[in-house]
């Protein structure tokens, strides 16, 4: 097993403790961390899997995990622009319904 | 050894950090766990080989992320401060078995990518091969501009989307809390200015232009410059206004607006799309979308529409 491997399997990992995250937070900015985590287990996975080219890793994957990253602030920058929204209006930054019942 | 044991460090941390950040109990923590998981991440790519990527997770996964994250916690508990933020994870019988289902199909996915018999690699090699004939020695910023341009295209058209829709959400009475720091008439905070200002837009100007021939580019520079204006904004210096400028609007649609102009000219003499007619082209774009990513992540940091001089500008 090379380094390569290991961060194959960490992307793994990770990628299931994203999913976890994702299903197991209420709060919204959580979930926004665990989509995050999750898709840079995907970024890891590109890069890692796609083996070396002369030395370093392949520039194809590189580029589009570049590309990735800049997609996923903005994506981030406007999901948390609706959060804010959304807790603005209603008080609370989660979509379940769960908690209503704490309040009365 | 030693770099497989770092590595395993590495690894380690990544999936600690990532799990703090998801389950620790306050909010907060979570965004210090994640901004920290950004770090790491740029120490991975350091680690794999891929400098390009570990100044772009630095700069805009752990930096810039990490601060829109504190500034939206922030309008959170500025409006109700007796409010509980976080009501703590929910009891989910299932979240365990589809966690560990979808890392092993990952897992597995990965591994059978990493030990097939194809030959890794071939887009690669044609990338290295065919960059031999043009002057510029990064191959990420080759691919980026000349064989994935339209990518990069949707990408700052992405941002720009990103930034008109935040803006459109936010509510009027949205940009009252500033995120200026106390105490900004400190002398010291002047002379910090003084010496970091300019020396984070020379790192910024020192990638764009290294880009070309060595890790580095439109990216990192854009976010590095952003981190400046994020500086400033804290600082109160700049502050975020109703509506933009006419030189704000310039720099926002600066990116977009020359890549399609350039990009369309090829289509005159019956070039293809977005066949760059030169390595000033590639220079060209990166420096408007250098600007365009920098004033575009200031103003989401700002949570204004436009930028204007500051209560001790």
């Amino acid at each position: 097993m090379d380094s390569l491997g290991l961060y194959v399997l960490a992307a793994a990992v990770l990628f299931g403790v994203g999913v976890y995250g994702l299903i197991v937070s209420e709060h919204l900015m959580r979930k926004l961390f665990a989509i995050n985590i999750m898709g840079n287990a995907i970024f890891i996975l590109l890069v890692a899997a796609s083996g070396p080219v002369e030395g370093a890793p392949d520039p194809v994957p590189q580029a589009l995990v570049l590309t990735g990253i800049v997609i996923a602030v903005s994506a981030t920058a406007f999901a948390l622009a609706l959060m804010v929204r959304l807790y603005q209006e209603t008080g609370q930054a989660t979509l379940s319904s769960r908690d209503e019942g704490d309040d009365g | 050894m030693i770099g497989f044991l770092l590595d395993g460090l590495i690894a380690a941390g990544l999936v600690g950090l990532a799990y703090q950040a998801v389950t620790s109990r306050s909010l907060f923590r979570g965004i210090i766990h994640f901004v920290v998981f950004g770090l790491t991440m740029a120490l991975a790519w350091a680690r794999v080989g891929a400098p390009d990527l570990a100044m772009a997770e630095a700069a805009i996964g752990a930096g810039l992320t990490g601060a829109l994250m504190l500034v939206a916690y922030r309008r959170l508990v500025e409006d109700r401060r007796d409010a509980p933020v976080d009501p703590g994870p929910a009891k989910s019988r299932l979240a365990l078995p589809i966690a560990i289902g979808s890392g092993l199909l990952v897992g597995v996915i990965g591994l059978s990518a990493l030990f097939s018999d194809v030959e890794p690699g071939q887009a690669g090699q044609a990338v290295l091969a065919d960059l031999q004939q043009v002057d510029l020695g990064n191959p990420i910023t080759g691919v980026l501009l000349l064989y994935r341009g339209i990518d990069t295209l949707l990408e700052v058209a992405v941002l720009l989307t990103a930034f008109l829709a935040a803006r459109a959400l936010a509510g009027s009475e949205s940009g009252t809390g500033s995120p200026t720091t106390q105490g900004p008439e400190t002398p010291m905070v002047g002379a910090l200015l003084a010496v970091v200002i300019p020396l984070t837009v020379l790192v910024s100007v020192h990638l764009l232009r290294a880009g070309s021939y060595e890790p580095g580019g439109a990216f990192q520079a854009g976010a590095v410059l952003a981190g400046a204006g994020v500086l400033l904004i804290l600082s109160g210096r700049i502050a975020a206004a109703e509506t933009a400028g006419l030189l704000v609007r310039m720099g926002l649609l600066a990116g977009l607006v020359s890549f399609i102009l350039i990009g369309l000219t090829p289509l005159l003499h019956g070039g293809p799309l977005l066949a760059l007619p030169g390595l000033w082209a590639v220079y060209f774009i990166e420096t408007a979308m250098m600007v365009s990513i920098a004033i575009t992540l200031v103003l989401l940091f700002a949570g204004g529409g436009g930028l204007k001089r500051g209560k001790h500008g």
